[in-house]
C-alpha cells in the first residue's frame, strides 16, 4: 500500500491539465468523494495494522494536499489563460477599433497659425461675416468708386428696403473689417488676430472659390515699425514652412496700409524650369493714417501694422493640394488624410 | 500690363538681363507675373540680292530665283511669295539655318525647321527667302520681307535690323500693376523706376513741344463744357498725311506687347500711349464738323457706334467728345466709327486730354469695356503730360506719313493745378520703417523719381511730380523711399516689444478648440461647407425662431448662380450634401461635425451686430450608419438617437454646461410646414434655447439618397452654448469622500408608456442628498410582464461623509419607492 501512494504521486505528477474538463476529470479521478483514488486509499486505512496507520495517514494527507495544489495551480493557470484569450488565441486577429475622427485641414492650419500668434502675444477676435459697407470698405480707406466695390468682386445683400443703396450690406471680402471693429471697441495697445471666413464673387475653379478663410493680424501701439512687421511675418512663415524657408518681402498696395507689402515663399519644384516659383502667402503693411482717423486713433502717437493671410493658400502649400475645391467637398477619404 | 524689354531699353539701359530686370522691378513693387521670350536669333539669315526670277517648270505657284548671297556664285532658291522680283534685296535663310516657323494650322504655335539644300518639284533649292512672320518679326505673311535697296549683300540680317532699331529677340514682361501705380503704365513710366533703382537717368526722345496757340489753335476750336470731367484738352493737327502701314520697327513695338498694327496714324497713337502713358485719339479732320471739338455730357441715353463697329447705349451723364453737330468719341474710352482715321484721311486731329478718373471709371463700368485708354485714365494719367504726348505723336505721324505738323497747339486748360507739396520728416521715416536711411540717400531716391526737394528745418518739403497722383501724404513718400531703397534692406529685429497685457480670447474660441478635441476623439470628422445655397432650399430648412413665424433667409443681390443665391439659415443642408456625397462614394458610417456661421434676417427689435441681420456661429453634429466599425466578432447596429444624445450629454458635461434640460418636443406640425426632423429633443438652459437634436425625417433623408440608414443631427447656437458653459478655468476643488459607498438596484413595473426620464428625476430629487448617482440599467417589456407594462431597473449609489448604515439606505429606498409609486404609478418588481 505504501507503494500505492508513491505510484499515485508519480501518476499525479505526470497528469496534464490543459482544460477545465481535464481539471474536472483530474478532480474526480484523484479527489472525487465517490471513486477518487485518494479517498479510496483513505477508506483503506482501516485495513492497515494500527502501528502503520499514523505514518500512512500522514503520507496520504500529503499526497492529497499535493493533488489539491496541482489542481488549484492548474485551475488558476487556466483562468489566467482564459482571461488572456486562451492558450492558442490568434493574436493576428485585428483589434476592435473605434472610428477615427479628424479636424478639417483648414482648422489645422488656422490653429497652427493661431498657436504661433498666441505665443507672440496676440489675442483672438472673431467678427461677423455679414458686414456694413463702412467696416468692409469706407473705414479701410477704399474710395467710393474703388474697383473692389464692384458687383463682380463683392456679394451685396438684398436689403429689406433699397434706401440703403449708399450704404449696402455685404459679405465681408476680407477679415480686415475686424481691425475696425476692434479699434472701435478698444484703445491701443491692440495686438489681435482675427480668423474668419470671407467671400469673393469670383468664378469657381481649381484656384478660386467663392469663399475662403483668412487670418488678420493687427498690432497698434507706440513705436510699431515695419521692421517689427517683417520680423513677426518671418517668424510665422518659419514656423509654418520650416527654418530653411526662403522668403521675400516686396512692395505692394492695399488701400488700408501704407507702406504696403506682400510676402512670397519660394516653392521648390524640380519639374519646373526655374526649379520652383515664388508663391504669395500674405499681404500686409503699416496701418494707413486714414484708417486710424476713421476710428479715432491718434496717428502721431501710434503706428501699427496689419496683415492678412489666406488659410487655404497656406494649407495648399503645406499639404501639396492643387485644387481649392476639395476643401469644401469633404470627401471622407480626403479628410482622413489629416 | 505688357512691357517690351527692348522697347524699355530705348529709354534706360542699365545693362540688366531680362531676368535681372524682372527681379528688380518685382522687388520695387512692380510685380512681374510672367516673362515671355519672343523672336529668334536669326543666325544664318543674310541679306541677299535677287538676280533673276523665272518660272518653275513643274509648279505654277513657285518661282525659281537666282540669289546672290555675297559669296560668289548665286544660288537657286524656290520661292512661293507673290511679291518676289528681280533686283530686290531680301532676307535669306542660308542652308543650315534653324528657324522657328509659324504653324499655318495654329497661329499660336511655332515649329522649328532647319533649312536644307533640297529638290523642290525637281528643281534645286539652296535656302529660303523669308517673310517677316517666318523670321518672327511680325505676323505678316503677305510676301517676302523686302529690304532697303542699299543693304549690303551678305550682311547678317541681325546687323541690318539693328541699324534699323530692330532687335530680332525680345522678352515681354507682364506686370501686375497695383492700382496706385498709374505712373508706371508705360515704358517711360517703368524706365523712371529702373533709372532710380540703377542710379541711371531716363532718356526721353527729343520732341519740340509747340507753344499753345498758333495756326493749329486758329484752325480748331475746343470748347470744354464740363471742366470737372475734362480739366484739360490739348489738340494738334497734322496735314497732308499719306496714311500707310507702319514701318517694321513700329509694328515690332506694338506686336511685342500684343497690339495689332493697323495704319501708321492709329499705330502712332498706340505707340505713344505705351511709350509715355498718355492715351491719345486721332480724328479724321474732314469728319469733324466746323473744326469744333466740344466736351460735354450726354443728356439722356444716347446710342453711339464706336470704332469697333459696335453700337452702344451710352447712359445719361456720359462724357462725350463732340464736333459741332454730333458725338465723335466716348471720352477717354473709345473713338467713334464716324470720325476714325481711314486710308483716305489726309488731315488728322490729335486729341491729348486729361479726363477725371472716376468719370471714366463710371462710364467704362456702365459700358462694360476696358480699353488701354480707359485703363490709364481711370487710374489717373500724368496731370501735365498732354503737350509732350501730342507733340510726339504729331511728329511721328507727320514723319511716317510724309505729312506736315500744323504749327502750334490748342491747349484748353481752364484751371492748371499747382503741384502738391508733402513734408517728409526723417525721424518719422525711421519711426515707421524701423531703420535709418541717411537723408542724402532719401533725397537721391526721391529726386530720381521726379520729386523736387526743399530741405527745411521741419523736414524735406517734397513737390510731387505730376505723374504721381497717388502720393499725397507723408506715408506715401515713406513707401517710395522704402521700396526704392529695398524692402529687403529692412532689418529683422532680434527682439520686439510686446504690450504688457495678457492675450484675451473669446469664450467661444477656447471652447471650440476643446470641442474639436472631444469630437475628434469620438470619431467625428470636421467638415467645412459652403455658406451659400439655393433660396428654396434655404427656405425649406429655415426654422423661424421660437415665438415667431417669420424670419426670412438672407439673399445676395448678385449671386454667382441660382445654386448659391441665399445664405444658410442652419448647417443641416450642407451636412446632408456631404453625407450624400460620401454615401455615394461607399462610406456607410458617417459621423460629422461643423462649426460655421448661420444667417437670417433679424426680427424687429432683435439686437444684432449689423442692423437687420441676425448671424451667429453654430455647431452641428450628424451621424448615420453603423455605430461602430464592423469587427470579426461584432455586427454593429445602426447608430440611433441615443448614440447622438449620449454624445451631446457627454459634450455638454465636458463643457460644464450646468442646469441643462433636454426636453422632447413635438415637431410633427409647425406652421403648416413639412417637418425636416422628427423625434426632436430641445436643449435648454433656463429660458435659453441652446439647440436641438433629432432624427432627419425619412422623406428628407431620401431626398439626399440617405435612405439606407437613419440620419440624426444635433445643432447648437454656439454663442449661447459658449455663454452657458462654465469657462472659468479655476474650479474650486471638492474633497473626494473617503467613506464607502452603498450600491442598490431597484426594479419597478410601470405603464408601458411611462417615460423613464421623469422617473429618474423623481429618484434624484427624493434621494438627495445621500444619493450620489442613479443609472438606468434595464428597460424590459415581454414575457413575464403584463402586456401594457414594462420593467425599469435602476442602479443607485449612496454615499456621505461618513459610513452609511443599512437602515439609512433602506429608508432612502423606501422613500424613493413611495415617490415612484405616487408620481409614476410604479410598483416594485418582486
Amino acid at each position: 500500500m505504501p507503494d500505492d501512494i508513491d505510484e499515485l504521486r508519480t501518476q499525479i505528477e505526470a497528469e496534464s491539465i490543459e482544460s477545465a474538463e481535464e481539471a474536472e476529470a483530474f478532480r474526480i479521478k484523484y479527489l472525487g468523494r465517490n471513486q477518487g483514488a485518494i479517498p479510496d486509499l483513505f477508506d483503506q486505512i482501516g485495513e492497515l495494522p494500527p502501528e502503520e496507520r499514523p505514518e500512512f495517514g500522514k503520507r496520504l494527507n500529503a499526497l492529497k494536499e499535493f493533488a489539491q495544489e496541482r489542481l488549484d495551480e492548474a485551475k488558476a493557470r487556466l483562468e489566467r489563460e482564459e482571461q488572456s484569450g486562451g492558450a492558442d488565441v490568434d493574436l493576428t486577429l485585428p483589434g476592435r477599433r473605434g472610428f477615427r475622427g479628424s479636424t478639417h485641414p483648414l482648422t489645422q492650419t488656422t490653429e497652427e497659425i493661431l498657436r504661433i500668434l498666441h505665443g507672440l502675444g496676440f489675442s483672438t477676435y472673431e467678427g461677423p461675416e455679414i458686414e456694413t459697407d463702412w467696416h468692409n470698405f469706407s473705414a479701410l480707406n477704399f474710395p467710393p468708386d474703388h474697383p473692389a466695390r464692384d458687383m463682380q468682386d463683392t456679394f451685396f445683400l438684398q436689403d429689406e428696403d433699397d434706401a440703403s443703396a449708399d450704404a449696402p450690406t455685404v459679405l465681408r471680402t476680407h477679415t480686415s473689417p475686424g481691425q475696425i471693429r476692434i479699434m472701435e471697441e478698444q484703445a491701443p495697445p491692440i495686438r489681435v488676430a482675427v480668423p474668419g471666413r470671407v467671400y469673393r464673387n469670383e468664378a469657381i475653379s481649381y484656384k478660386s472659390f467663392c469663399l475662403f478663410h483668412q487670418v488678420e493680424l493687427l498690432y497698434v501701439d507706440e513705436d510699431v515699425t515695419m521692421a517689427q512687421l517683417k520680423q513677426v511675418l518671418y517668424s510665422i512663415a518659419r514656423a509654418l514652412f520650416g527654418d530653411d524657408v526662403t522668403l521675400r518681402f516686396r512692395p505692394s498696395y492695399f488701400p488700408f496700409t501704407e507702406p504696403s507689402a506682400e510676402v512670397d515663399v519660394w516653392w521648390a519644384d524640380d519639374e519646373s524650369e526655374d526649379g520652383g516659383q515664388w508663391m504669395e502667402i500674405l499681404g500686409c503693411g503699416m496701418v494707413h493714417p486714414n484708417v486710424f482717423d476713421a476710428v479715432g486713433v491718434d496717428t502721431e502717437r501710434y503706428t501699427g501694422y496689419a496683415v492678412g493671410m489666406g488659410v487655404e493658400r497656406m494649407a495648399m502649400l503645406r499639404h501639396g493640394i492643387d485644387d481649392i475645391r476639395v476643401f469644401y467637398e469633404n470627401d471622407v477619404r480626403f479628410l482622413d488624410q489629416f | 500690363m505688357k512691357l517690351s524689354y527692348r522697347w524699355l531699353s530705348q529709354y534706360v539701359a542699365p545693362n540688366w538681363s531680362p531676368e535681372a530686370l524682372v527681379e528688380e522691378l518685382t522687388m520695387a513693387g512692380l510685380e512681374v507675373e510672367t516673362v515671355t521670350p519672343i523672336g529668334q536669333s536669326l543666325d544664318g539669315v543674310v541679306v541677299g540680292r535677287i538676280e533673276a526670277v523665272r518660272e518653275h517648270p513643274n509648279a505654277d505657284r513657285l518661282v525659281l530665283c537666282d540669289v546672290d548671297l555675297g559669296d560668289g556664285a548665286p544660288v537657286q532658291i524656290a520661292c512661293g511669295a507673290p511679291n518676289v522680283e528681280a533686283g530686290q534685296k531680301a532676307s535669306v535663310a542660308t542652308v543650315g539655318t534653324t528657324l522657328s516657323l509659324p504653324n499655318s494650322d495654329d497661329p499660336d504655335e511655332r515649329q522649328e525647321i532647319t533649312v536644307e539644300a533640297r529638290e523642290m518639284r525637281g528643281e534645286a533649292s539652296r535656302g529660303m527667302i523669308c517673310a517677316e512672320d517666318e523670321l518672327g518679326l511680325s505676323d505678316d505673311h503677305s510676301g517676302i520681307m523686302v529690304l532697303d535697296e542699299d543693304a549690303p549683300v551678305g550682311l547678317p540680317l541681325t546687323e541690318y535690323l539693328s541699324a534699323h532699331d530692330i532687335a530680332p529677340e525680345d522678352a515681354v514682361l507682364d506686370i501686375e500693376l497695383t492700382p496706385n501705380r498709374s505712373d508706371a503704365a508705360s515704358h517711360i513710366g517703368v524706365a523712371r523706376d529702373v533709372a532710380a533703382l540703377a542710379d541711371a537717368s531716363v532718356e526721353r526722345p527729343e520732341v519740340s513741344v509747340p507753344e499753345a496757340g498758333g495756326p493749329a489753335a486758329d484752325a480748331v476750336t475746343v470748347d470744354i463744357q464740363d471742366e470737372e470731367g475734362c480739366p484739360r484738352y490739348v489738340a494738334m493737327l497734322v496735314k497732308d498725311v499719306d496714311v500707310q502701314p507702319s514701318p517694321l520697327w513700329l509694328r515690332r513695338r506694338l506686336s511685342a506687347i500684343g497690339l495689332q498694327p493697323r495704319n501708321h496714324v492709329v499705330d502712332v497713337t498706340n505707340f505713344v500711349l505705351h511709350e509715355c502713358g498718355q492715351p491719345l485719339h486721332a480724328f479724321d479732320r474732314a469728319e469733324i464738323a466746323n473744326d469744333t471739338i466740344r466736351v460735354r455730357r450726354t443728356d439722356g441715353e444716347t446710342d453711339f457706334t464706336t470704332l469697333d463697329d459696335q453700337t452702344r447705349t451710352l447712359p445719361d451723364d456720359t462724357l462725350l467728345i463732340c464736333d459741332a453737330e454730333r458725338p465723335v468719341a466716348v471720352a477717354g474710352i473709345m473713338g467713334g466709327a464716324n470720325s476714325e482715321v481711314s486710308a483716305d484721311t489726309t488731315n488728322v486731329v490729335i486729341e491729348s486730354a486729361y479726363f477725371d478718373p472716376s468719370s471714366i471709371r463710371r462710364t467704362a463700368k456702365a459700358l462694360d469695356v476696358q480699353t488701354d485708354s480707359s485703363y490709364r485714365f481711370e487710374r489717373g494719367v500724368d496731370r501735365a503730360g498732354q503737350e509732350w504726348a501730342a507733340a510726339r505723336a504729331a511728329e511721328l505721324i507727320a514723319t511716317l506719313g510724309d505729312g506736315t505738323v500744323v504749327p502750334g497747339m490748342v491747349d484748353e486748360h481752364p484751371t492748371p493745378p499747382s503741384p502738391p507739396t508733402v513734408t517728409l520728416r526723417p525721424d518719422r521715416l525711421e519711426q515707421v520703417l524701423g531703420m535709418e536711411i541717411p537723408t542724402g540717400e532719401v533725397t537721391r531716391l526721391l529726386t530720381a523719381i521726379g520729386v523736387e526737394i526743399d530741405a527745411q528745418d521741419d523736414g524735406l518739403h517734397c513737390t510731387v511730380p505730376t505723374w504721381r497722383p497717388d502720393i499725397s501724404i507723408e506715408e506715401d513718400l515713406i513707401e517710395e523711399v522704402a521700396r526704392l531703397h529695398g524692402y529687403d534692406q529692412i532689418p529683422e529685429p532680434e527682439r520686439v516689444p510686446v504690450p504688457s497685457r495678457t492675450p484675451e480670447h473669446q469664450p467661444g474660441t477656447v471652447l471650440e478648440r476643446q470641442t474639436h478635441d472631444l469630437l475628434r476623439g469620438r470619431g467625428y470628422r470636421e467638415i467645412y461647407t459652403n455658406s451659400m445655397l439655393r433660396t428654396d432650399r434655404a427656405e425649406r430648412f429655415n426654422v423661424p425662431p421660437a415665438g415667431s413665424d417669420k424670419a426670412p433667409v438672407v439673399e445676395t443681390k448678385n449671386p454667382i448662380s441660382e445654386e448659391m443665391a441665399a445664405l444658410r439659415p442652419r448647417l443641416l443642408p450642407g451636412a446632408l450634401d456631404v453625407m450624400q456625397h460620401n454615401r455615394n462614394h461607399g462610406q456607410d458610417a458617417l459621423r460629422l461635425f461643423e462649426f460655421g456661421h448661420v444667417y437670417r434676417r433679424a426680427q424687429e427689435h432683435e439686437a444684432s451686430i449689423v442692423p437687420g441681420y441676425a448671424e451667429h456661429p453654430a455647431l452641428l453634429l450628424a451621424v448615420s450608419g453603423p455605430h461602430a466599425p464592423t469587427g470579426w466578432d461584432t455586427d454593429p447596429r445602426d447608430a440611433d438617437l441615443f448614440d447622438l444624445k449620449g454624445l451631446v450629454e457627454t459634450l455638454l458635461d465636458d463643457l460644464r454646461v450646468p442646469e441643462l434640460n433636454l426636453t422632447p418636443r413635438d415637431v410633427s406640425s409647425s406652421n403648416g410646414r413639412v417637418p425636416i426632423t422628427q423625434h426632436q429633443i430641445d436643449v435648454t438652459v433656463g429660458e435659453t434655447a441652446l439647440g436641438t437634436l433629432a432624427q432627419v425625417t425619412p422623406d428628407v433623408a431620401a431626398d439626399f439618397d440617405l435612405d439606407d440608414h437613419p440620419v440624426f443631427v444635433a445643432e447648437f447656437h454656439w454663442e449661447r452654448l459658449a455663454a452657458a458653459a462654465a469657462t472659468d478655468g479655476a474650479r474650486t476643488y471638492t474633497p473626494v469622500s473617503r467613506f464607502p459607498v452603498v450600491d442598490r438596484d431597484l426594479a419597478v413595473l410601470v405603464h408601458a408608456e411611462q417615460p423613464v426620464g421623469p422617473m429618474q428625476n423623481t429618484i434624484r430629487e427624493t434621494g438627495a442628498p445621500l444619493l450620489r448617482r442613479v443609472d438606468v440599467f434595464d428597460v424590459y417589456q415581454g414575457e413575464g410582464i403584463e402586456d401594457d407594462a414594462k420593467s425599469v431597473a435602476f442602479t443607485l449609489r449612496f454615499g456621505a461623509d461618513r459610513t452609511l448604515t443599512d437602515d439609512e439606505v433602506d429608508a432612502q429606498i423606501d422613500a424613493i419607492t413611495d415617490a415612484l409609486d405616487r408620481e409614476h404609478n410604479a410598483s416594485l418588481r418582486q
